[in-house]
């Protein structure tokens, strides 16, 4: 139902999600993102423009993690569809200073750019 | 007969485990689709008819049981009624901060225009989730 790729852009690390997710595979999405976190990473892609669901199972992972690196990082969101987003708004995750979404064509290269900014490479 | 005709009903019945989610989410589409909802009300409706079959899921019957899933079109209104054998309970907070399941409930009443939850004088469950259809 779903596919969770992580993979290490220039030293940032960035998660695709294609599919669903829902309450059967969500915990897969947790162990990503969950990874990434232990190992120190202070922001966090999230590719989610081949993303077609996502309900509250997802959801809560994606405001724990936002919850974990609001102050010292954020969890950056790419391109998500007009459905997702409104999830996310309804949640309140996108007035989370932990949580930033990116979109249209250059959305990687923004996100890996306010990373590159904030981290003074 | 037609679904788009007023008072027909579909329904599909699944076993009352997460990876049946997935057969539910074709469900209301199919539904969405006869019903001609547009595609931010049908994701809705999708969104809120998965949380309640996931709470029936989780703290109804797991495995034990099936959830059952009626979609009636009346006038101006559908309706997705999901019914279950076992006990809606809210949310627990004891086991952390922020419970898996806390957002269900006020995802479906965000997204819907009417949610009426029925306990079943034999012991079930039924969520009844509503959308005003515009004419």
């Amino acid at each position: 139902m779903s596919d969770i790729v992580v993979e290490n852009r220039e030293g940032m690390p960035l998660i695709s999600i294609r599919g669903e997710i829902d309450q059967s595979n969500a915990h897969e999405l947790e162990q990503a993102l969950g990874h990434t976190l232990r190992v120190g990473s202070r922001f966090v892609l999230l590719d989610v423009s081949r993303l077609t669901y996502m309900d509250s199972a997802g959801l809560s992972v994606l405001l724990a993690a936002t919850r974990q690196l609001r102050g010292s990082g954020w969890l950056g969101v790419v391109n998500p569809n007009s459905d997702l987003y409104r999830l996310f708004e309804l949640v309140g995750l996108t007035a989370d200073p932990g949580f930033r979404v990116f979109e249209g064509s250059s959305a990687l290269a923004d996100a890996q750019a306010a990373i590159t900014e904030v981290l003074g490479w | 007969m037609n679904f788009a005709a007023s008072g027909v009903e579909r329904v599909i019945r699944v076993r009352a485990q997460k990876d049946q989610l997935v057969l539910v989410r074709r469900f209301v589409e199919e539904v969405a689709r006869e019903a001609s909802l547009d595609a931010e009300k049908a994701f809705d409706l999708k969104v809120a008819v998965c949380e309640a079959c996931a709470n029936a899921v989780e703290h109804g019957c797991e495995g034990s049981g099936f959830v059952e899933i009626r979609a009636l079109l009346g006038h101006r209104r559908l309706t997705l009624v999901v019914t279950d054998s076992g006990c809606f309970r809210p949310p627990s907070y004891c086991d952390g901060p922020l419970p898996k399941r806390g957002l269900g409930l006020p995802l479906m009443v965000a997204l819907m225009d009417e949610v009426v939850f029925t306990r079943s004088p034999a012991g079930g469950t039924q969520v009844s989730l509503s959308l005003a259809l515009e004419q």
